[in-house]
């Protein structure tokens, strides 16, 4: 499906920019209106989450594999049932994979921090899609006697009847165990046998098995039973953990050696299921799954293209010299990406440090230019930021870069309160962008801001949560170029009208507190030192990991496993694996006591 | 290549034609003796922010020549009457084309509403276009309070046997085009029941001609497809002796019903002549790096999901279609969202100009377009248009944010339901809302609730109200009276509103 609400050209700017901005300003009340309560204050995020062995979590219907996830996995089919030509038939069905939706991304919050994972909607495109694929895969895989004898056996072409009844239940059973994902009984050989009839077999008997095996339930859903368990909170069986730990982990099934743990029952011993644990996290597939979930967490939704207003007059005077090209805003959303995966795999980071990263992981000459550093190979050591203004997460190209001449303190303050510390913010008043912030001639952006958010019904949120966090970086111009005062421009012909310092000091309460910060690198010390953030990786991952929003209490046990490791200042590394060796993880509901 | 005697070209975007036979030709035989055609279409074109001053989207007010009384207050009606001069044809500056496409019997077929409103701060959303409301973003406590998400008007008709009392032509119930959110649905359609989800929107128009058209097999070499055998294995899980909890089998319900429409359509025969696939597709249009920046691109992107769109319901394989243009049709380089539409209602005009321009390259290039290619079309009484409802509505009234004078622009009759060539407007001249002053050109005033116009879409469509009226009101779609601000609270509407919600609008009725 071409949903081009996932791209970055103007379908996407319009339906997501629309609700940014909006979503962000002000308060309750009416602006112009006369003073009112400002609606609700700060809604922080829990910290503390207590953990209640006995507590049971909601029920989830069966998890549908995500886009990714399927694709993956009938690719890995591909590759197991025909190795020597897999990539040629893998080129022949990709097409078909555009039929599946893409997933949207979802998350309580409508504009930052969705997770693609959190998308569990079928819809009717969905089944007409993988029954496509699963045709033409099983079509494709025997669509030569060379292909045939490789996926099923010489039996298959040998022109020998009497053997053909043994040749489809093994391919069966052999096919079956890596499309279901767990063993194939008895009873699923009768039964995805039937379309093939009575022996001799043709070619399209076994394409048919193939194809009907994958758009099985148990090929398309996380089936899960869980073992012989008594209650409504149960251990999962061998071959549903071995997806879980695969699917999550490697967004695909399990491979050889974890079907043969799963088959043997070694996964369900505990030094079993850590020595795979170990080895699924050394795996370089699990690294594509961790950027999956630091690239839905920590993408800058309103990030607007570069180049969008190259050729204006106060963007190109703005802009000088550096000319942005279409390819870089979504560089520097990978740069951040780069960043939390190199902290976790590769440098051996806490979170922590991703937080207060003085490095640059600029693959390209146009963001390592705005960095002032060399670019960076992507392997080995990333070179440090130049400048000591440069601090932190929030200092990075992708938090400060607008697409505009002008910075947004507003969005900005917005992206850290929402997706960094997991605190909510009340909805503005119904004409808050009535009157958006915009560049002006004789004062800062910052001024600019302040102005506009000076009264209520505003001023409570933007005051008590928003504009401090944004003001913190305002040492940082819309393009990412650290810069020491704001320059101004003649609004219609981009000259320069001179110059005006910045003010980067700001009271952010962080923790609902009046601790002052002095500018970027004061504002991370406080966000480091402040008990949310870590809190609010618990409550992402937890998402990322079990693709439903977390409830405080019935899952606070496994918030807190991660938590617990954050706040011990664990390895990111560590602390992402853990998540596998929580009791969360390993079992699953079939309470029908439904969440309030 | 087998030739057809009774067929017509569709002259499509991008230099494609599509051959297509003549409407009665595929007609079964007895239908086709007794002249009735059943079929009615509809088409769903929703746009972002609106904020069109209603000088510049409306026809003047001196048009509206009759007066009636409804709802407790005066309304008003007048003919669509084209001003044609320099080769451009015009209702209002918005609602103008080349004397060309916007022809005197194209107007007369067609409909402006004023004076429809959300009843509740809306603010920006996707859903509201077809009366899912929840769809929103959120803004204000309207927004954030109103997320109880319900299936589209689209949805609705596309699985109720009233809309379709026969499907064996039928290879999609409805097809949803463009940006996400503006078509919804139960998760299992045919019992109304689990969760109501967007439905993905599909913009390669090749694979939607895909999707509509099947070639046809040759039935001897045809393999029996395993559909069924997916079916029952669906079923095997859910009639199992394994653990499964309630939701797992609302699951397995809502995949069931799923596969039970894949069958049906596996099993459509349709046979609609010697149609060429088309040669490009919309996405070609879309990949280009200035597309975001080139009106002239954007209007024929959507020009090929129209061409799409005609030769389905020509030859009947689909008869519904939403369409959500979150293109800008602008050239304008820059933040279109904050600095035009969020500043088109200052007095200067400026982006007022900039964001009418925009809307009347929409008007001309997409709606009208598809109007015109529906009209040459034969049916069996008279054109494809004329059985079918083209609406288009934004996504705000006259500025952006503000559900309040939300335009409703149509073409076709709906298969005679509703009188055209109507210019109507439905506002309560003593009930101001917004008004001009020193920061703000916009002047508007509180009217009917747009909600009565869904439900008259359902109705024009074969619907009766009892399959799909809830809460008390008639109409379609959430009502909630708030006291939010912006003006006075949207507590403008009481019994007088409220109680005829289920009636066709004054003028419309045939």
């Amino acid at each position: 499906m071409r949903d081009l609400s996932k791209r970055g050209r103007a379908g996407w700017r319009a339906a997501t920019l629309s609700t940014s901005l909006l979503a962000l300003v002000g308060c309750t009340g009416e602006i112009g209106g006369e003073d009112q309560e400002t609606g609700p204050g700060p809604q922080s995020t829990p910290t503390n989450f207590v953990c209640d062995p006995d507590a049971v979590p909601e029920a989830l219907p069966l998890r549908r594999l995500s886009h990714v996830q399927y694709a993956n996995t009938i690719r890995d089919l591909v590759r197991y049932a025909l190795p020597s030509e897999s990539d040629a038939v893998i080129t022949a069905v990709t097409p078909l994979f555009d039929q599946v939706p893409d997933d949207a991304r979802i998350g309580p919050d409508k504009h930052y921090a969705g997770f693609a994972r959190l998308d569990q909607a079928v819809q009717q495109e969905h089944i007409d899609a993988t029954y496509a694929v699963a045709n033409a895969v099983g079509a494709e895989l025997v669509s030569t006697p060379a292909r045939l004898e490789a996926v099923v056996g010489a039996c298959a072409t040998d022109g020998d009847a009497s053997n053909d009844d043994a040749c489809l239940d093994a391919f069966i059973r052999s096919f079956g165990e890596r499309a279901l994902r767990r063993a194939a009984t008895d009873e699923d050989v009768a039964f995805y046998r039937v379309p093939a009839g009575s022996a001799p077999f043709e070619a399209a008997d076994y394409a048919d098995a193939a194809a009907l095996l994958m758009t099985s339930p148990h090929a398309l859903y996380l089936v899960e039973h869980g073992d012989e368990s008594e209650g409504e909170h149960v251990p999962l069986g061998a071959y549903e953990l071995a997806s879980r730990l695969s699917y999550h982990f490697w967004q695909t099934l399990p491979d050889e050696e974890l079907f043969a743990a799963a088959r043997s029952g070694d996964l369900l011993t505990e030094a079993g299921y850590t020595a795979q644990v170990d080895r699924i996290f050394a795996d370089p597939k699990t690294r594509e799954a961790v950027a999956a979930f630091f690239s839905d967490w920590l993408e800058n939704t309103t990030l607007e293209e570069l180049d969008s207003r190259a050729g204006t007059p106060v963007f190109e005077a703005f802009a000088g010299d550096f000319t942005p090209g279409p390819e870089l805003r979504e560089r520097m959303l990978a740069e951040v990406v780069d960043a939390a995966a190199w902290y976790a795999f590769d440098g051996a980071g806490s979170y922590d440090d991703l937080l207060t990263s003085n490095r640059s992981f600029a693959k390209t000459s146009d963001l390592a230019t705005i960095y002032g550093v060399p670019t960076w190979d992507g392997a080995g050591e990333p070179p440090a930021f130049a400048d000591p203004a440069r601090a932190g997460l929030i200092t990075r190209a992708a938090y400060t870069a607008t697409g505009s001449a002008n910075t947004r303190p507003i969005m900005k303050g917005v992206f850290i309160r929402k997706a960094l510390l997991c605190d909510d913010i009340a909805p503005p008043p119904p004409n808050a962008a009535a009157n958006p912030p915009t560049l002006s001639e004789t004062a800062t952006t910052r001024q600019v801001v302040e102005e506009l958010t000076a009264n209520s019904p505003c001023n409570g949120c933007h005051q008590l949560q928003i504009n401090a966090l944004g003001f913190a970086t305002e040492n940082f111009d819309a393009l990412g170029r650290v810069r020491t005062e704001q320059p101004i421009f003649d609004e219609e012909t981009g000259a320069s009208l001179g110059a005006l310092p910045i003010d980067t000091t700001s009271v952010p309460r962080v923790d609902d507190d009046e601790t002052l910060s002095t500018g970027s690198a004061d504002l991370m010390r406080l966000v480091t030192e402040s008990p949310k953030p870590n809190a609010c990786f618990a409550r992402q991952y937890f998402r990322f990991t079990f693709g439903r929003e977390e409830d405080l209490n019935r899952d606070a046990c496994a918030l807190d496993d991660v938590k617990s490791k954050l706040d011990d200042g664990a390895p990111l590394a560590e602390v992402l694996r853990t998540v596998a060796l929580s009791q969360a993880f390993k079992k699953r509901s079939f309470s029908e006591e439904v969440a309030p | 290549m087998k030739k057809l005697g009774r067929r017509m070209w569709l002259r499509g975007a991008g230099g494609f034609a599509l051959a297509i036979p003549l409407l009665p030709s595929l007609l079964d035989q007895k239908e086709a003796k007794a002249g009735g055609n059943n079929r009615k279409r509809f088409v769903a074109m929703g746009t972002n922010h609106g904020a069109i001053w209603q000088p510049n989207m409306y026809p003047v007010d001196g048009s509206l020549t009759q007066t009636a009384t409804y709802a407790g207050h005066q309304v008003r009606r007048g003919a669509l009457a084209l001003d044609v001069a320099g080769g451009v044809a015009r209702l209002s500056p918005v609602l103008s084309a080349s004397s060309s496409v916007l022809t005197s019997a194209l107007a007369a077929k067609m409909n402006v509403l004023r004076g429809l409103d959300v009843t509740f701060y809306l603010a920006h959303h996707r859903g509201g276009h077809l009366g899912n409301y929840a769809e929103n973003d959120g803004n204000g406590m309207d927004g954030q309070a109103t997320q109880e998400h319900i299936p589209t008007i689209d949805q609705l008709m596309a699985w109720s046997p009233s809309f379709y009392t026969d499907l064996s032509t039928i290879l999609e119930r409805a097809l949803v085009i463009g940006g996400n959110g503006m078509s919804a649905n139960w998760s299992s359609p045919s019992t109304k029941t689990g969760e109501v989800q967007n439905i993905s929107p599909e913009n390669d128009s090749l694979a939607l001609f895909n999707r509509i058209f099947v070639p046809e097999e040759d039935p001897t070499t045809v393999r029996p497809p395993i559909i069924d055998r997916v079916l029952e294995d669906y079923n095997r899980l859910k009639s199992s002796n394994r653990r499964l909890s309630a939701a797992d089998r609302q699951r397995l319900d809502d995949h069931i019903d799923r596969l039970d429409e894949l069958q049906r359509k596996i099993n459509v025969q349709v046979s609609c002549g010697d149609i060429e696939p088309p040669t490009s597709s919309s996405i070609d249009e879309w990949g280009s790096s200035s597309y975001g920046i080139d009106p002239q691109a954007q209007v024929r992107f959507w020009q090929l999901h129209n061409d799409v769109i005609a030769a389905a319901f020509a030859c009947d394989t689909c008869r519904i279609a939403s369409m959500f243009a979150t293109d800008i049709f602008s050239d304008y380089v820059g933040d279109w969202h904050q600095d035009v539409a969020h500043q088109a209602h200052f007095p200067d005009g400026e982006d007022q100009a900039t964001i009418s321009a925009a809307h009347q390259r929409f008007f001309e290039g997409v709606f009208l377009d598809l109007a015109a290619k529906l009209d040459a079309i034969q049916d069996v009484d008279g054109t494809v248009l004329d059985s079918t409802l083209i609406q288009w509505t934004q996504e705000s009234g006259c500025a952006t944010h503000d559900p309040i004078e939300l335009p409703v622009v149509t073409a076709g009759s709906a298969g005679g339901f509703f009188t055209t060539g109507n210019y109507a407007d439905y506002r309560n001249l003593s009930r101001p809302a917004a008004q001009p002053g020193p920061d703000s050109a916009v002047s508007s005033h509180t009217g009917l609730v747009y909600n009565q116009w869904l439900g008259n879409v359902l109705q024009a469509m074969g619907l009766d109200p009892s399959e799909y009226e809830s809460g008390g009101y008639g109409g379609y779609g959430k009502v909630v009276l708030s006291t939010e601000g912006w003006y006075a609270g949207y507590q403008a509407y009481d019994n007088a509103e409220l109680s005829v919600m289920s009636e066709i609008l004054p003028f419309l009725g045939a």
